[in-house]
C-alpha cells in the first residue's frame, strides 16, 4: 500500500474519530480568525493591549476580552489536537504493534501515522480560517445591516496566515507526541492491555458500594481512575474549554452590562441638552463618534447667536422638575502633550521626563465643577471647585496622545494644564478635554456658554419637557432628550457585545466535541465490557448511567477548575469595576448550568449507540 | 428403568424449537442455525459439540436470552425469550443464567473479588451477604490469595476460573459455557474440567458448546451441531 493510501484509508474508515477531530480543531482556528479579524474591524487592534498604556476603557476592555479569549482559543486548540491525536493514537497502537510484529519498519509506520496527523492539521486549520474569514464578513455585514456602519476593511492577511502557521505549528508539536510514543512501543507493549489509556495497576482507593447510584458511580470511578491517562487529558482540555466558555459567557456579559453602565454612566440618564441648533447637531455628532466614524464639520463655536443667554440659566434652576444645570462651552481645538517630570525616589536628584511632543484635535468642554451631571468612571479624580489650572480628559485621547497622562500636562490655547483625572466619554469618543469654566474664559477672554444640559426628574418628564422647549424656542434655541443618544449607544454596545457572544456557543461546541470524543472513544474501549456487563444481567439504563457518570464526574471536575479560572480571569483581569447585577448571575449561572447539562446530557448519544448494539456482536469482535 | 423414572420426573428448563437464525453481511445472508429443536432437563449437564462456525456460540446466545431467533421458539424457564425486551431479558440472565465466555471476558478494571461480585451488585444484594458469597467464590475458584487482583495480572486459567465464580454469583439454575477451555493449556484446561465436575455433582443445568473431550465425558448428552443443524 502506498504511503498516502494507508493513511487516507485509516481516516476514511476511522469516520468519526477523525470527523470529531476534523471539527474540534476546525472549531477552534474559526474561533480565533473570526475574534482577530473582527476585533480588528473595530478598531481594538489587540497589539496594543500588551504595551499597556492604559489599561481602562471600552477600548481595553473589549480588546482584552478578545486577546484572553485569543490566546485561550489557541490553548484549547493545542490541547484539542494533542487529547484528539493521544485519543487516536492510543486506538492505532495495537494496530502499529501489529504493523511493526510484521515486519513494517519503524520509519514508515512513522511517516503513516505523521501523514494522518498532517491531513487532520491541514484539513482542519483550511477549513477553520475559511470559516472564520467568512463568519467576519456575515458579522461585520450584519452590523452593518441593524444600522451601524463598520467598514469592511480589507482582511489582515498576515494576521490570518500568522494564526494559520500557529495552529499547525502547535497541532504538529502537540499531535506529534503520541505519535512518536505509539511508534517507539515494542509490539509486545501495544498488544498488553496495559497501554496507555487502558487499566494500569495501580490501586486505587475503593468507593463504597451501595445499591444504586452507589454501585453505578464505583464503576465509573474505577474506570476513570483505571484509565488515568485519558482521563487526566480529557479534564485538561475540558478546563481549558470551560475556561474558555466562562470567560465568553460570564466576561461576556458582565463586560457588556459593565460597559453600557460606563456609558450610561458618562453621557448620564435623563438628560436634555438646550442649544443652539446648530450647535445642538454638532454636540450629538461627537456623541455619536461613538458608533459612527463620521467627520463634523467645525464650526464657530463663539459665534454670539450660539450664546446661552444667562437669565435662561436662571430661569431654569429653580424650575421643579430640573435637578441639575450644567452649563458648558464647547469648543474644538488642538490639545498638545506636555513630557512630564517624575523624580527617582531611588536615587536623589535623579529624574526622568516621560512623554513627548505629540497632538491631536480634542473638543474641549468648559464646565462648572460643581454641576457636571455626568458620573464617569474616571482613573484620577474629578475636577473640583476649587482647581484652576488642572483638566480631566478623555480615555481615547490619554490613550493616543500621552504616555503617562496623570504625571503630564496638556497644552490647549497656549496654556500648559495639569492632567489630574482620566475618564472614560463617549463624546468625540473620548478625544475630549474637560476645562474648569474659569481657567477657559480666562484663556479666552471671555465667558459664555453655548450648551445647556439638564438633568431632569423622570417622573415629571413630559412636563417638565414641555416648559424646556417653551423657553429655550423662544430665544431659538431647541431642547433636545439625550436618551435616544443614549440608547443608541447601547443598542450599539449590545450588538457588539452579542457577536461578541457567539463565542460561549463556538467554545461551547468545542467542549462538546471534546466531551464526546472522549466519550465516544471510551466506550469503543469499554463495549465489549459494556457487553459483558448485559450478558451479566446489567439493563441498558445501567450502561447509560455508568456512561452519563463518567461524563459528569469529568465535566463537574473540569466546571469547577475552568469556571474558577474563568472568575479569576474576568475579575482580575478583564473589567475594571465590573457591575453584576442579579439579572448578570441569573443569566451566567442559568446559562452555564444549561451549558454543563447539554454537555453531559450529549455523551447520552454514544451510550445509547452502544445499548442499541447486540450484546452478541458486541462480544464476537475481538477485545 | 429407576433413571427413565427419575428423568421423567425433571422438568424441562431449556426448550428450543425449530429455531434459525440469519446474520445479514451486506448482500450476504448467512444462516447460522437452521431448525434446531433441543430439550435439557433441569440438572442435565449438555455438551454441545461441532465444528467451528456451527452455530454453537450462536445456540448458547439464543438461550442466554443475549441474542434473539431469526425464527422459531426458545422457552427458558418457561420464559419465551422471543417475547421480550431487553430490560427484561437482563433481569432474566441475571437471577436465571450464567455465563463462561471462551475469552474470559472480565472487566478489566475490576479486581478479581469486585469482578464475582458484579452480578450480585446488579442483582442489590446487601453488601454483607455479597462479601460472604464472594468469600465462598474465590474459595471455590481456589482464588482467595488472588482476590485484590486485576485481570491482566492473572493468568488465562485465573482469568478462567474468576469467570466461572463470576457466573455461579447469583447462584444461577443454568450455567452456559461457550469452549471454557478453548483459550487454554491442557494442564489448565483441567482446572477448568475439575470445576465442571464439581458443578455436575452439585446437580446445576449445565450446557456447555466444546471440543474438549475431557468435559464431553462428563456430559448425560453430547448433541453434535454441524452447519447450523443438530446432528446428533
Amino acid at each position: 500500500m502506498s504511503r498516502q493510501a494507508f493513511p487516507l484509508k485509516d481516516l476514511t474508515r476511522r469516520r468519526f474519530q477523525t470527523s470529531f477531530t476534523i471539527l474540534g480543531l476546525t472549531t477552534s482556528v474559526a474561533t480565533t480568525v473570526f475574534l482577530l479579524t473582527f476585533g480588528d474591524a473595530l478598531g481594538f487592534e489587540i497589539s496594543r493591549v500588551a504595551t499597556g498604556r492604559l489599561t481602562t476603557g471600552f477600548y481595553n476592555v473589549f480588546s482584552r476580552f478578545i486577546f484572553i479569549i485569543g490566546v485561550l482559543n489557541v490553548v484549547v486548540g493545542a490541547l484539542m489536537v494533542a487529547f484528539l491525536m493521544f485519543l487516536a493514537m492510543s486506538d492505532r497502537a495495537r494496530d502499529i504493534g501489529i504493523m511493526k510484529a510484521v515486519g513494517c519498519l519503524t520509519e514508515v509506520a512513522s511517516e503513516y501515522f505523521m501523514m494522518e496527523l498532517s491531513i487532520i492539521v491541514f484539513v482542519s486549520c483550511a477549513a477553520g480560517t475559511v470559516l472564520g474569514i467568512l463568519a467576519y464578513f456575515v458579522g461585520i455585514h450584519s452590523l452593518n445591516l441593524f444600522g451601524f456602519p463598520i467598514p469592511l476593511k480589507p482582511l489582515n492577511t498576515w494576521m490570518i496566515i500568522l494564526v494559520f502557521v500557529a495552529f499547525v505549528f502547535t497541532s504538529h508539536v502537540f499531535g506529534a507526541q503520541p505519535v512518536v510514543k505509539a511508534i517507539g512501543m515494542a509490539p509486545v507493549e501495544a498488544f498488553s492491555p496495559l497501554h496507555g489509556w487502558r487499566t494500569t495497576f495501580k490501586k486505587t482507593q475503593p468507593s463504597s458500594s451501595k445499591k444504586g447510584f452507589g454501585f453505578t458511580l464505583k464503576i465509573a470511578y474505577r474506570s476513570l481512575s483505571r484509565r488515568k491517562s485519558a482521563t487526566y487529558r480529557a479534564i485538561a482540555c475540558l478546563t481549558a474549554v470551560l475556561t474558555l466558555t466562562s470567560v465568553a459567557l460570564l466576561g461576556g456579559v458582565i463586560a457588556n452590562q459593565t460597559t453600557q453602565s460606563y456609558v450610561e454612566r458618562a453621557i448620564g440618564t435623563d438628560i436634555v441638552l438646550v442649544a443652539n441648533p446648530s450647535v445642538s447637531k454638532q454636540y450629538t455628532s461627537f456623541l455619536q463618534r461613538f458608533f459612527n466614524e463620521t467627520e463634523v464639520e467645525p464650526i464657530d463655536y463663539l459665534d454670539p447667536e450660539f450664546r446661552i443667554p444667562e437669565s435662561l440659566i436662571s430661569r431654569m434652576r429653580p424650575m421643579p422638575g430640573i435637578l441639575e444645570v450644567d452649563p458648558r462651552l464647547v469648543l474644538e481645538a488642538t490639545a498638545y502633550e506636555v513630557p512630564g517630570v517624575i523624580i527617582d525616589p531611588e536615587e536623589q536628584g535623579n529624574y526622568f521626563i516621560v512623554g513627548d511632543h505629540r497632538s491631536a484635535k480634542a473638543l474641549i468642554v468648559g464646565v462648572e465643577p460643581k454641576s457636571i451631571v455626568n458620573e464617569w468612571l474616571v482613573f484620577g479624580r474629578v475636577l473640583d471647585e476649587a482647581d484652576s489650572s488642572v483638566v480631566v480628559i478623555g480615555d481615547s485621547l490619554a490613550l493616543q496622545v500621552f504616555a503617562e497622562p496623570l504625571k503630564e500636562s496638556v497644552r490647549i490655547f497656549g496654556r500648559n494644564l495639569g492632567i489630574v483625572g482620566v475618564c472614560l466619554d463617549p463624546l468625540s469618543n473620548g478625544n475630549v478635554v474637560y476645562v474648569p469654566m474659569k481657567t477657559l474664559s480666562t484663556m479666552l477672554n471671555q465667558f459664555c456658554y453655548n450648551a445647556l444640559l439638564l438633568k431632569i426628574d423622570p417622573s415629571k418628564r413630559s412636563q417638565v419637557l414641555k416648559e424646556i422647549t417653551n423657553e429655550a424656542s423662544g430665544i431659538g434655541l431647541e431642547a433636545l432628550e439625550l436618551n435616544g443618544v443614549l440608547a443608541k449607544h447601547l443598542d450599539f454596545l449590545d450588538r457588539t457585545w452579542s457577536f461578541a457572544m457567539f463565542l460561549p456557543l463556538l467554545s461551547l461546541l468545542t467542549a462538546t466535541l471534546c466531551l464526546l470524543s472522549y466519550v465516544m472513544l471510551s466506550i469503543t474501549d469499554q463495549q465489549r465490557e459494556f457487553a459483558v456487563m448485559r450478558a451479566l444481567g446489567a439493563k441498558p439504563r445501567n450502561i447509560m448511567k455508568i456512561v452519563f457518570t463518567e461524563a459528569l464526574v469529568i465535566t463537574s471536575i473540569s466546571a469547577a477548575i475552568g469556571i474558577s479560572a474563568a472568575l479569576l480571569v474576568t475579575f482580575m483581569f478583564l473589567i475594571p469595576e465590573p457591575v453584576i447585577s442579579p439579572y448578570t448571575l441569573i443569566f451566567t449561572g442559568g446559562g452555564m448550568i444549561l451549558a454543563l447539562s447539554l454537555l453531559c446530557l450529549s455523551s447520552l448519544y454514544p451510550a445509547i449507540k452502544v445499548v442499541r448494539a447486540s450484546i452478541a456482536d458486541a462480544l464476537s469482535k475481538p477485545s | 428403568m429407576r433413571v427413565m423414572k427419575a428423568k421423567k420426573m425433571r422438568e424441562v428448563v431449556v426448550s428450543a424449537s425449530s429455531l434459525r437464525k440469519e446474520y445479514r453481511l451486506g448482500d450476504l445472508t448467512i444462516e447460522a442455525l437452521k431448525s434446531v429443536s433441543l430439550e435439557v432437563l433441569e440438572g442435565e449437564f449438555v455438551s454441545v459439540h461441532g465444528p467451528s462456525g456451527a452455530g454453537k456460540t450462536t445456540l448458547l446466545n439464543i438461550i442466554g436470552g443475549l441474542d434473539k431467533p431469526t425464527d422459531g421458539k426458545i422457552i427458558v424457564f418457561s420464559h419465551d425469550l422471543t417475547e421480550y425486551d431487553e430490560d427484561f431479558l437482563a433481569t432474566f440472565r441475571c437471577a436465571y443464567v450464567g455465563f463462561v465466555f471462551q475469552s474470559y471476558n472480565l472487566i478489566s478494571t475490576l479486581t478479581t473479588v469486585e469482578n464475582i461480585a458484579f452480578p450480585m451488585e446488579l442483582a442489590q444484594w446487601p453488601q454483607e451477604r455479597i462479601g460472604k458469597r464472594s468469600e465462598e467464590l474465590l474459595k471455590l475458584a481456589g482464588l482467595s490469595h488472588r482476590a485484590d487482583h486485576f485481570p491482566s495480572q492473572l493468568s488465562g486459567g485465573e482469568q478462567q476460573r474468576t469467570a466461572f465464580a463470576r457466573a455461579l454469583a447469583n447462584d444461577p439454575p443454568l450455567l452456559l459455557a461457550d469452549e471454557p477451555t478453548g483459550n487454554l493449556d491442557l494442564e489448565t484446561g483441567l482446572e477448568i474440567v475439575h470445576i465442571m465436575g464439581k458443578l455436575k455433582a452439585m446437580g446445576k443445568t449445565v450446557i456447555v458448546a466444546t471440543h474438549d473431550e475431557r468435559i464431553m465425558k462428563l456430559a448425560d448428552r453430547t448433541p453434535c451441531l454441524r452447519d447450523g443443524r443438530l446432528v446428533a
